[in-house]
Parts: C-alpha cells; sequence; structure tokens
C-alpha cells in the first residue's frame, strides 16, 4: 500500500511556507495523487470507484468525526428538522459572536494557509490529498464550513446575509497594485475571473460573484458564514456582478458593517445532484442537539441560567503586557450567569496560591454562595496553570465534581496531549466549547438526555450518572462463553492485521498502523476488549464525554467513523527506568479510529512509529483500515441477536423489584420483618432463550442449582438460586405477566407464600397481584429458568435491588442493563435506584480516601509514621452500609401508617488481591454479609 | 471569620471583616494550645478574598485541599459596633480559655452535637429535688449540678436555656481553672445578647460543682457555707458518686455490650447527649483515639445522613412518603485497625457505637437497637 510519505517529505518547505499561491505544487500533487488513487481504488475490492462518503469531512487537522443516522432513525427524525432552521442560523451566529470574542481578544490571526485549493480540489483528489495537505491546522472557519455544508442538506437555504465589518481605511497601507482587487482587500472574498467555471452561466452583464476563497484575516473569513462556492449576489441590498462589485465597494465611506448577501451553493448543488439521498451528516455541532433532540433549546435556555464555568487560568502573568483577563486562557459559556464566577476568579487564585503555601498541598475544591445558591468549584493545578470547573451543588455533589475535573483533565490530554495544548491554541477553541456544551449539558440535565428513550431507561440514566459516569471503569456487559469466543476471535483477526490490505505482503512496504488493540461496544456496553486498562478507559472517557455510548445504546448509527490523534498517557508516559530489557514505548504516535454501525461501535487505537511507518503531518483515517475494521463489524452483525437476548434476559443476579415488597404488608398482621416471598423470573422471554446464551461464567452455581433439593428449596446462605419444583419459591414474573395471570390464577400464589411465612399471615382478602407463583409453568421451562439464574443474596427470597461491581484491574464495572431495570418497573424502585446511586458516591468519596492513604502507603513502605493521626480519622474505610426506610408514595388511606419497607445500601471496598469495589441494595429482611456477596459478583469477571 | 488546619495544627482566626483587623487568633496543635500563628499575608489574604468576593455577591464559604484540611470563612455578623478595635481584643482576652478547650481534644462533644452533655446519676431524683429546693432558697430558678463540664442535674428553667448558652455555661465552668467560687459575668447569646448575666458557681467537692444564673441578686457572698451545708450535706454519699462518673457517664450498675468501646446517645428533643469511651478501657485504641474517631463519625453521619435540623414540619411531610431516609448507617475500617462504627437514629434519639473488630458486621445493627433501648429510660 501507498505510503503518503512517498511523495512529500515531512519537512516540505512548501507543505508549511503557507503560500497561497502555490498552484504548481498543486497541480503536481493532484497528478500524483490521482493516478496513485487510481492504483488503490483498482485494488481495493469494496471501494471499486467509489469514493467514501465520510471523506468530505476530513478536517485539515486530519480528525475525522462522521456521523450518519440509519435509515429509519433517519425518517423520524427527518421531519423534525426543517422547522429549526432559524435555529441553525441563530446558533451558528452565535458562536461566531463567540469567536469574534476570541480573536479581539487576543489580537490573534489564525494563520490561515492554503484551505481554499483543498477544498476546491476536494473532488478532484484522492482521499490522501487531505492527508497529505491537512499540515495547517484547521482555522476556525473550516469547522464552520462543514457544519454548513452538511446542514445545508437538510435546511436548504438558498439564501444568506451576512454581516461583514469593513474598513476602506486599510487600504492606504496596503495601497492595491490592482485596482479590481477591492473584494479581495476589503471584504476579503477572492474571485477570480479566470477561474469562474461558468456554470451558472452570465448574468446581466457581468459573471456570478462565486466566492473562490477567502482572505486570511479577513472580515469574511471572520464572520465564518462565507463559504466557498457561495454566490455574492448583493451588498447592502444592491444587486451585484462582477461588473459593478468594485465599484459598488468603493462607494464605503468608512469603516462600516455591510450586509452581504449570498447564494448558497452547496443548497443548491446538493439539491441537485443528490435529490433521493436521504442522509443528514450529522456534524459535531449538531451532536447536541441529537442527543438532547427538540428540547434542545429550552435545555439551552435553562442551562443558561444556571451559574457554571470552566476556566483554564495562567498563574504566571506578564506583568509588562498587562491587559484585562489576560490570566484567562479559556473559558465557557459566556452567559450572564457565567460571568459572575468568571468575575471573582480573582478569589480561585488566591485560595490555591495561598493555600498552598499554608499548608503545603493544593486546593482542591471550595464553596461559595451566589444568590443563594450553593456552588462548588474544583481546581486542578497543573505546572502553573489552573483549571477550574464550577457547578451548582444541587446538581453536582461535591465528590461527583471533583471526579469529574479529574475526568475531563484526563480526556483533554487524550485528545490533545496536555492541557496547554488543548487550551492555549487558538484553534481548539470551537472544538472545546462544543466539548464543554456537551459537558455542561450532561452535568446540568441529565435527565434530558434522550428524550425518545423509554422513561425509565431516562430515569435510570439520570439516576446512575451521579456514580457511573465518573467510575474508573467501562460498562461491561458479560456474555455468554460462546458469543464471548467469537467476538475475541472477529476482534485478534483485525488486530493481527495480516491479511488482504492489511498484511504489508500486499502492499510489499510497511504498515501505516500497528494496531494496538480494540475494544468493542454493544449498545453502549462494553463487550470485548483487547486493550489495556489506561487506554480502554481514556477511550471510555472520549466516548462518554462525546455521547457516543448512549447514542449507540439509542439509535441505531448508519456509519460512524472518528478519527484523531490520541495521546494515551500509558504509552507516552516516560518510562522509569533506563533499563533496557524492560520494554520500551516507541517513539510513536497514536491514532484512535472508531468506527460505528448499528449498535455496534469498535475503537481501535492505532500506533505510527515503532513497528510501522512513521506517521508525517496530520494523516487523515485510512481508508484501508476503515474498511477493514468495518468488515468486522459485518462480521458481527449475526451476533446482535443473541447479544439483545442476553441484554433482555440476564443470568447475571436476579433482581427484586422494591414496589414488590412494599405491596406486601398489607396483609401483615404483625410487624413481621420477613417479606412477601418473591424472586424475579428471568422474563418471559426466556422460553425463546437459546441454549447457547446459557452463561458459564457462574458455572458452579449453576451446577448446583440444577438439581434442586430440598435442603435447597428452604434456603441455605449458600441457595444458588430460587426454587425447586412448584414449591412457593417459585421464581415471580414480570409485572406484566404477573397481571395476565392474576384473573386465572387467583390467590394460589399469596396462599402459598403466606404458607411460608411462618403461618404468621392471616388468609388475605386483598388480591395481591405481586403475590402470585407461576406454578402452571411447565417443567422444562423452569429447569432453564433455573440453570440461568443466580441469587445473589442469601435466605429463600431474592431480596436484591440493585447493584454495581467495579473491577479496577480490567477497569470493568458491571451493573444491571436497562432492560433488566426496566423489566423491574415501579415507582419506589426507580426513586430507590436514584437515592443508592446517590448514596454510593458518598460511600465511595471515603472508599477513594482510603484509596489514597493506601498509595502513600504504598509509596512511603511504612505505615508507622502518622498511625495516631490515622487512627483518629476514619480513614481507610473497609465497608460502609446505610439502612433507608421508604414508603409507598400515594398513601391514601389516613387511618392506617403507609406500609414501610427497609433496605441497605452497602458498599465494600477491596484492596487485596486486586482493587475491587462493590455496591449492593437488598432488603433488610435477611442479614447480608458483604463478602459473600462480592464473591458471587465477581466470580469469573474476565474481559 | 476563619479556620483552619495543617495536619494536626488548627487555626482560629477571627478579624473584624470591614476593618480587616484581626481580632485574636488562636492555634492549637495535637490538641494543646500552640504558639504557631499563621502569617500576616495569609491572614490578609483571606480578608482581601472575603472583602472581594463580598463586593460581588459571592460569600466564599469552604476550601479544601488534598490532605482534607479545611478552611471554613464563616461571615459571622459583626459581633457588635465596634467602637474601639483594642478595647474589644482586651475584652476577648476573657474568653481566650473557652476558646482553646474547644480547639483543643475536649472530652465533651457538646460543641459539635450542640446538645448539653450529660451524666446519668445512680441517685438522680434525690439530687433533683435538693436542687429545687436549694434554687428556692437562693432565690433563682437557674441551678445545675456540673461535674468536669457535664450536666448531673438542672433545674426546669436551666433545662430552657435556649441553644448556645445551654452548651457553653457548663462548658465554661469545665474550662475555668479550678476555684472554690466564682463570680462571672456572662452574656448569653440567645437568651441576653446585650444584658450581662451573673454565674455563680460553688464548688461542693473537687470537680463537683454548683451553678447559678442570676441578676443582681443574690450576691455571692449571701451563698454561706450554712445554706450549702443544710442542703448538700445530706447527700454527701450521692454527690461523691457523681465524681467518678465523670467520663463514664452511666451508672455504675448499668452493663454494656462487651463490644462496645464508645457510645454517644443523643436526644435530639430535649438537646441532651451522653459521651463515654470509657467502657472497657483497657482496650486498644486509647481513649482519646476513640473520642476522635466517633467525633469523625459523628460529622461524617450529620453531614450525610441524618442533618441536625429536620427542617420545617411541611417539608418533613412532603419527604414522608415515598422518600428514602436514612435510619442507620455502619463502617468498617480497613485493614490493621477493624473497629466499626455504627448510628441508629430512632425518633428524637441517635446512638452511635464505636465496637472492636470482633463484632460480627451483620450484627452491628442489631446491637445498635438493642443498645439504644436499653439506655432510652436515662434520656
Amino acid at each position: 500500500m501507498a505510503s503518503p510519505a512517498l511523495c512529500d517529505s515531512p519537512g516540505s518547505p512548501d507543505e508549511l511556507s503557507g503560500d497561497p499561491s502555490l498552484q504548481e505544487d498543486e497541480d503536481c500533487n493532484s497528478d500524483d495523487r490521482v493516478s496513485d488513487s487510481g492504483s488503490y481504488t483498482s485494488a481495493s475490492s469494496d471501494y471499486d470507484d467509489l469514493e467514501p462518503e465520510w471523506l468530505d469531512s476530513v478536517q485539515k487537522n486530519g480528525e475525522l468525526f462522521y456521523l450518519e443516522l440509519s435509515e429509519d432513525e433517519e425518517e423520524s427524525r427527518l421531519p423534525e428538522i426543517p422547522p429549526t432552521v432559524n435555529h441553525v442560523r441563530f446558533s451558528e451566529n452565535e458562536i461566531i459572536i463567540e469567536e469574534d470574542d476570541y480573536k479581539e481578544r487576543k489580537k490573534y490571526e489564525p494563520k490561515l494557509k492554503r484551505f481554499t485549493k483543498i477544498l476546491k480540489s476536494k473532488r478532484l483528489l484522492p482521499k490522501r490529498y487531505n492527508k497529505k495537505n491537512s499540515n495547517d491546522n484547521g482555522p476556525v472557519s473550516i469547522l464552520k464550513h462543514q457544519s454548513n455544508q452538511k446542514t445545508g442538506v437538510i435546511v436548504q437555504q438558498q439564501y444568506k446575509d451576512v454581516t461583514v465589518y469593513v474598513n476602506p481605511k486599510k487600504l492606504t497601507v496596503t495601497k492595491a497594485k490592482e485596482q479590481l482587487k477591492l473584494l479581495e482587500v476589503l471584504v476579503g472574498i477572492i474571485h477570480q475571473t479566470k477561474w469562474s467555471w461558468r456554470r451558472t452561466g452570465k448574468q446581466g452583464n457581468g459573471e456570478r460573484l462565486v466566492v473562490h476563497g477567502l482572505l486570511p484575516g479577513g472580515s469574511a473569513m471572520k464572520s465564518g458564514q462565507i463559504l466557498i462556492g457561495d454566490v455574492l449576489v448583493a451588498v447592502n441590498d444592491v444587486d451585484v456582478t462582477s461588473e459593478n462589485i468594485e465599484r459598488v465597494l468603493s462607494c464605503i465611506p468608512g469603516p462600516m458593517q455591510v450586509k452581504l448577501t449570498f447564494e448558497n451553493a452547496y443548497a443548491v448543488k446538493k439539491e441537485k445532484t443528490q435529490p433521493r439521498k436521504k442522509k443528514a451528516n450529522l456534524n459535531t455541532n449538531d451532536l447536541v442537539k441529537l442527543l438532547w433532540e427538540e428540547e434542545a433549546e429550552d435545555n439551552q435556555q435553562n442551562i443558561h441560567n444556571t451559574p457554571h464555568i470552566i476556566m483554564y487560568l495562567t498563574l504566571q502573568l506578564d506583568s509588562e503586557t498587562s491587559k484585562e483577563e489576560q490570566e484567562i486562557l479559556y473559558h465557557y459559556p459566556m452567559s450572564e450567569a457565567s460571568q459572575k464566577l468568571k468575575s471573582v476568579r480573582g478569589i480561585f487564585l488566591t485560595l490555591c496560591d495561598m493555600l498552598e503555601n499554608v499548608t503545603g498541598t493544593q486546593v482542591t475544591s471550595s464553596s461559595l454562595f451566589l444568590n443563594g445558591k450553593q456552588i462548588h468549584v474544583a481546581y486542578l493545578k497543573e505546572t502553573e496553570k489552573l483549571l477550574l470547573i464550577g457547578l451548582p451543588a444541587e446538581e453536582v455533589p461535591l465528590p461527583q465534581l471533583r471526579n469529574m475535573i479529574k475526568d475531563i483533565a484526563q480526556t483533554l490530554k487524550f485528545m490533545y496531549g496536555s492541557l496547554d495544548s488543548a487550551f492555549c491554541q487558538v484553534e481548539n477553541v470551537p472544538r472545546l466549547d462544543h466539548f464543554f456544551n456537551l459537558f455542561f449539558q450532561r452535568a446540568l440535565q441529565p435527565a434530558k438526555l434522550h428524550s425518545s428513550a423509554s422513561p425509565s431507561v431516562q430515569q435510570y440514566d439520570a439516576a446512575s450518572a451521579v456514580l457511573l459516569d465518573n467510575l474508573p471503569g467501562v460498562r461491561w456487559l458479560p456474555l455468554p462463553q460462546e458469543i464471548k469466543m467469537e467476538l475475541d476471535t472477529a476482534l485478534s483477526d483485525l488486530e493481527a492485521a495480516d491479511f488482504a490490505e492489511l498484511s504489508e505482503d500486499y502492499y510489499d512496504m510497511r504498515r501505516l498502523y500497528t494496531i494496538l488493540g480494540s475494544s468493542l461496544f454493544y449498545r453502549g456496553y462494553l463487550i470485548c476488549s483487547h486493550l489495556p486498562k489506561d487506554d480502554l478507559i481514556e477511550i471510555a472517557l472520549y466516548c462518554r464525554y462525546y455521547g457516543l455510548l448512549p447514542l449507540a445504546a439509542k439509535q441505531r448509527i448508519g456509519q460512524l467513523i472518528i478519527w484523531r490523534e490520541v495521546f494515551p498517557h500509558h504509552h507516552l508516559q516516560p518510562s522509569s527506568a533506563s533499563n533496557t530489557e524492560v520494554f520500551q514505548e516507541p517513539e510513536g504516535r497514536y491514532f484512535l479510529l472508531i468506527v460505528g454501525l448499528r449498535h455496534y461501535m469498535l475503537c481501535v487505537l492505532l500506533e505510527a512509529g515503532g513497528c510501522a511507518s512513521k506517521a508525517v503531518g496530520n494523516p487523515g483515517p485510512d481508508c484501508i483500515y476503515v474498511d477493514q475494521i468495518r468488515t468486522t463489524l459485518h462480521q458481527l452483525e449475526g451476533t446482535d441477536s443473541r447479544i439483545n437476548e442476553r441484554l433482555a434476559s440476564s443470568p447475571s443476579p436476579c433482581l427484586s423489584c422494591a414496589d414488590w415488597f412494599l405491596a406486601g404488608p398489607r396483609e401483615k398482621t404483625d410487624g413481621l420483618a420477613t417479606s412477601p416471598i418473591l424472586s424475579r423470573l428471568q422474563g418471559t422471554t426466556k422460553a425463546t432463550a437459546s441454549p447457547m446464551c446459557r452463561r458459564t461464567l457462574f458455572g458452579d452455581y449453576s451446577l448446583k442449582t440444577r438439581k434442586p433439593s430440598p435442603s435447597q428449596s428452604s434456603g441455605g446462605p449458600d441457595n444458588g438460586c430460587e426454587g425447586g419444583e412448584g414449591t412457593g419459591l417459585s421464581p415471580h414474573p414480570t409485572p406484566d405477566a404477573v397481571l395476565k395471570q392474576r384473573e386465572s390464577q387467583g390467590f394460589d400464589g399469596s396462599e402459598e407464600s403466606g404458607a411460608l411465612l411462618k403461618g404468621t399471615k392471616k388468609k388475605s382478602t386483598l388480591s395481591n397481584p405481586f403475590h402470585l407463583g407461576n406454578s402452571k409453568k411447565d417443567l422444562s421451562e423452569k429447569e432453564l429458568e433455573i440453570y440461568n439464574t443466580m441469587k445473589l443474596t442469601s435466605g429463600p427470597e431474592n431480596t436484591l435491588f440493585h447493584y454495581v461491581a467495579l473491577e479496577t484491574v480490567q477497569g470493568i464495572f458491571i451493573t444491571p442493563t436497562h432492560e433488566e431495570v426496566a423489566q423491574l418497573g415501579g415507582s419506589v424502585h426507580s426513586q430507590l435506584i436514584k437515592n443508592f446511586h446517590q448514596c454510593c458516591l458518598s460511600i465511595r468519596a471515603l472508599f477513594q480516601k482510603a484509596l489514597i492513604e493506601e498509595k502513600k502507603k504504598a509509596l512511603n513502605g511504612t505505615d508507622d509514621l502518622d498511625s495516631t493521626n490515622s487512627v483518629s480519622s476514619l480513614n481507610p474505610v473497609k465497608e460502609h452500609g446505610v439502612l433507608f426506610e421508604c414508603s409507598l408514595e400515594n398513601w391514601t388511606d389516613q387511618k392506617k401508617t403507609p406500609p414501610v419497607m427497609a433496605y441497605w445500601v452497602v458498599g465494600r471496598l477491596f484492596l487485596h488481591p486486586k482493587p475491587q469495589e462493590l455496591y449492593v441494595c437488598f432488603h433488610d429482611s435477611v442479614t447480608e454479609i458483604a463478602i459473600e456477596m462480592a464473591f458471587k459478583l465477581f466470580f469469573g469477571l474476565t474481559l | 471569620m476563619g479556620e483552619e488546619g495543617t495536619g494536626g495544627t488548627v487555626h482560629l482566626l477571627c478579624l473584624a471583616a470591614s476593618s480587616g483587623v484581626p481580632l485574636f487568633c488562636r492555634s492549637s496543635r495535637g490538641g494543646a494550645p500552640a504558639r504557631q500563628q499563621l502569617p500576616f499575608s495569609v491572614i490578609g489574604s483571606l480578608n482581601g478574598v472575603h472583602m472581594f468576593g463580598q463586593n460581588l455577591e459571592v460569600q466564599l464559604s469552604s476550601a479544601r485541599t488534598e490532605d482534607t484540611t479545611v478552611v471554613l470563612l464563616v461571615g459571622l455578623e459583626e459581633l457588635t459596633n465596634i467602637r474601639n478595635v483594642e478595647r474589644l481584643k482586651k475584652e476577648l482576652r476573657a474568653s481566650y480559655c473557652l476558646i482553646d478547650s474547644f480547639l483543643g481534644e475536649p472530652e465533651l462533644i457538646g460543641d459539635l452535637t450542640q446538645c448539653v452533655d450529660c451524666v446519668i446519676p445512680p441517685e438522680g431524683s434525690l439530687l433533683q429535688e435538693a436542687l429545687s429546693g436549694f434554687a428556692e432558697a437562693a432565690g433563682t430558678a437557674f441551678v445545675s449540678l456540673v461535674v468536669s463540664g457535664r450536666v448531673v442535674a438542672a433545674t426546669e428553667s436551666w433545662w430552657r436555656l435556649g441553644l448556645p448558652e445551654a452548651v457553653l455555661l457548663p462548658w465554661l465552668v469545665g474550662s475555668l481553672p479550678p476555684q472554690a467560687a466564682r463570680d462571672y459575668p456572662v452574656y448569653l447569646p440567645h437568651g441576653s445578647p446585650t444584658v450581662p448575666h451573673r454565674l455563680l458557681t460553688l464548688t461542693l467537692l473537687p470537680g463537683l460543682e454548683l451553678c447559678l444564673l442570676c441578676g443582681p441578686h443574690p450576691p455571692l457572698s449571701q451563698l454561706d457555707p450554712q445554706l450549702l451545708e443544710r442542703w448538700w450535706q445530706p447527700l454527701l454519699d450521692p454527690l461523691r458518686a457523681c465524681l467518678t462518673l465523670g467520663p463514664r457517664a452511666l451508672p455504675d450498675g448499668f452493663a454494656l455490650h462487651a463490644d462496645i468501646l464508645g457510645l454517644l446517645l443523643l436526644n435530639l428533643e430535649r438537646k441532651r447527649c451522653l459521651f463515654t469511651v470509657q467502657a472497657l478501657g483497657d482496650k486498644e485504641p486509647a481513649p482519646e483515639q476513640r473520642r476522635r474517631l466517633l467525633r469523625n463519625f459523628y460529622s461524617l453521619v450529620t453531614t450525610t445522613y441524618f442533618p441536625p435540623e429536620p427542617g420545617p414540619p411541611e417539608k418533613v411531610e412532603d419527604a414522608g412518603h415515598g422518600a428514602q431516609l436514612p435510619r442507620a448507617c455502619y463502617l468498617v475500617l480497613g485493614p490493621g485497625m477493624g473497629w466499626q462504627v455504627v448510628a441508629l437514629q430512632l425518633g428524637p434519639r441517635q446512638l452511635l457505637l464505636l465496637l472492636s473488630p470482633q463484632s460480627p458486621t451483620h450484627g452491628l445493627r442489631a446491637l445498635a437497637t438493642h443498645t439504644l433501648h436499653a439506655l432510652t429510660p436515662f434520656l
């Protein structure tokens, strides 16, 4: 395969000079490339003469974020979009204004180089042209350009007004030699008569004023709304052509705002050329809208009014060039509510400096009151720079905020190498704005994410985000061995990169990249990973902050391709030992390639340098790799039905719904603490479950429970699972199924369970839908269920409500799936889940202290230093449990006190042999021993 | 007013918010008063931060660093109109003793719980009777019997004292150097913030003091030995028994479970608490450590699970249905220590226990419930 390094040497002065008149060079390149691509495409089986549709979206710096929804998602979405035309324009205007702020503030002119030619010729040139010519970091307007281009398809806006600022006085400085250059000098629009393609023909006497290029730093470019290919039709409502444009412009007396009216080239063109193509290529700016859907505007407004801020400040001030706000390197958002937080940055800077002097440790957070609202501010200091995130305490508790700032810093470093390179480069500003827009949306309005999803899923997502978003792990879905094997094989084949176009023999040259590892997500769950833990977590963080995981969970992605250079900490940290025997990381560069297809998402970490050839410039995604990954995903298409099955009916610990326990006590005659006999059935879908999907993870339990014995049905502590045949311990069907059975079965179930409650219960006169057994289920089916289920709690009933288990060595955690929670339903239960996660957050804050302590100990080697001090503080905490009581929400009976249910939320930290954290929530009726539960949960939990 | 700590050091700094003049600065290291003071630049910065924020209507409340060092900036309302800062400074010196006792490692917990530290005397009714009679004879309704800062018995009126003073008065008595009798002017922050009252103390037995709160009358001289003898001579034995009660707080006959290393019982309605770490005093950890463990646990529990003020009643009603209310919690410490703490809330009472490692974790709640029921008659 052809290497991009063949034709352009990395340090080629042409590439870097930024000289806008490099036509020869361009021609040479394009010729080369065309032939090059010819050979390439003919060799490629999939892309005979098809150019990948995402190619246009590759940015100047090689990055690509290309998202295309699947057809059916698209159709449901399309009708909604046209009414938002104004919004699209509005939002873009807004962003432009912000960008202007930046520029004015920093007096920074983007070094725009040869982008005009690239854009112009990209239709002619093969894909690698992008890669090669994208040395320049893309200026702001490139981003804009593409977003417009893409939205143009949907918006179909024909004419647009752009207001630019012109200053004819500048002419005196740059006295133009040619006369016909006012358009260029004043407005910054390059129009060359000889280039005009005359497609549109003549209009009146003059030629149409097609924008062929934009002058770097010119007003047109600054506006960010003028696209190459647009046609300038009017200036301040005066129709213009090439004939009269100079005359019109020369009439501008002094510095002023001028309204330019353009005909939108893309809208027209795309409509013509692709009338039936119903693809909305969603650009990054649309991602917010996509995720938050039509409520986006409301949300934006709400969020607008909530004080929140991110700031990146420098602590080293240049006293000579003292300017207003010079210490602010970056901040977001610009809203008024956030302005106040910005204005008190002096407090943060002072505290940071002073507290470090006094206490010797760095400040981590502070709290303040603003308009009666408590706001927490988290600090992260690094090399004389200070990163600050402020959020209202009401929305984001302090422990969560502390985790957030760490994650943010880690993600930014992963994306840009360091915080400095993320924040201090002007071209990153719109990208960061977008990043933090997503971040704050998620932080402040987690419930609004995905309003289209079912309410229970939505609630569960919002409730669990507080804990799960910041766990140092990825949500994992344990799969049956057979499926796992299949996935492993597919990924291994890909990673081996030893066949077809990926093999080095194929083109007889060094491959471009080595695949370091890959991990596969399905509907937002990690299902297979061949990446080291650190890489996996960083990639997952990236996906989380860009909302990719929920996207894949809820929407079928037609096509998602993300490509960017990344800086995985794990590979880039300088090796501590100079020992040559230890493996040394090559001084390579790393690229992340994410390809999404339907609900699948495959993240691949690539290394350039080392074994592969060195990366030059800012390479864009390589078709062969994208293609190969897509093929891998296509291979797995058959598997998703089985994974879905597994999602819907998991053999992981079965859960009870809190509402079942509350419904019962009505019948209780005394304050008996025992709850109704309830356990969860796998769901009715089980009947169709193929034997293949049996899980072997908890094999020993399955084996035990396979032959139900009387002793087991009476419930020993190790009772792996509910039930012998036909006893009152029968698995409980889902509420839906229960309701159906209700009529037919009468009171059988409640009587049965009543008998089990040591006979203390009177025969109930009320029918309780949750007490029904399902003794009429046929036996073979039941055996299957028994085989598949695992009960975590001891005692005859299943008292487990929820759990989260974090395994830090592999960087994964497991928790009930959305489907499982949705099956349980229940209003009390959903509140319980919310409470559980919040409680876990505070429990985890204690564990984090313990972990820090442990690290310190490991560093010092001894622990006797301040033993007196550590004895008196509650540290390290090993286990922490909280007992909660709750009652029914709408209790109308005034005479009786509402039934009360008590449940524990218990967190347990295991340091040895490897750090693990377990959080469980169970009913109070049976005393549980956390270690036992943990053993059952973690057993066999391997990637 | 600012407060902050470094490692084991605690600084209490009091500034006049308007002028930035430091009123006093007390430091304590490892429980003992320390000479080490905050550098002036730090004091200046703290005040600067506060002023700056105030101008922009932003009030900084706290800041934290890695070492869980806490900075608390509490914008306290100005004491009174400060006419003469220097004079105020001098006057404040009188309270250094009390302030230092807060910064040190107190045996009491009233400062944290805002409940009066109490002990349970073996013959409470006898003492109570004598106290009422004595109060009548002395001409004031506010009388209490205090042993090393803990209230043994008090008149109804004394119990009705408002919150800060109810805790502060016994605390003050406990923190002052021993004297046979005192006549001490006090302002009552809640009941009488501007007019001073007199706090009279009479030492009945070393460590056991009779406290009277009164206006201009009676003069100390009027409480002559005869009056004391008449009322208290017959009760000498019960009084002697109170002396040993101090740190143990519970009568000798009362048997706690063998695993209990420390206990804190609060009655939030009556604003009284029992705090003892004397049970099984010979085992690890040392009493000071036990106290610190329980204090820390109390802070954790109140900040996270049982907020001290349940809020207005209508809100409680709202929260009552469907809300998830915490009732109990426990914590097991890590390797090398293994101590367990458990907290339980039942009605107006809260019980916190420090337990030895051998106590089974799943039985913590049962043990706490049992202990709470046994203690209910006392408080």
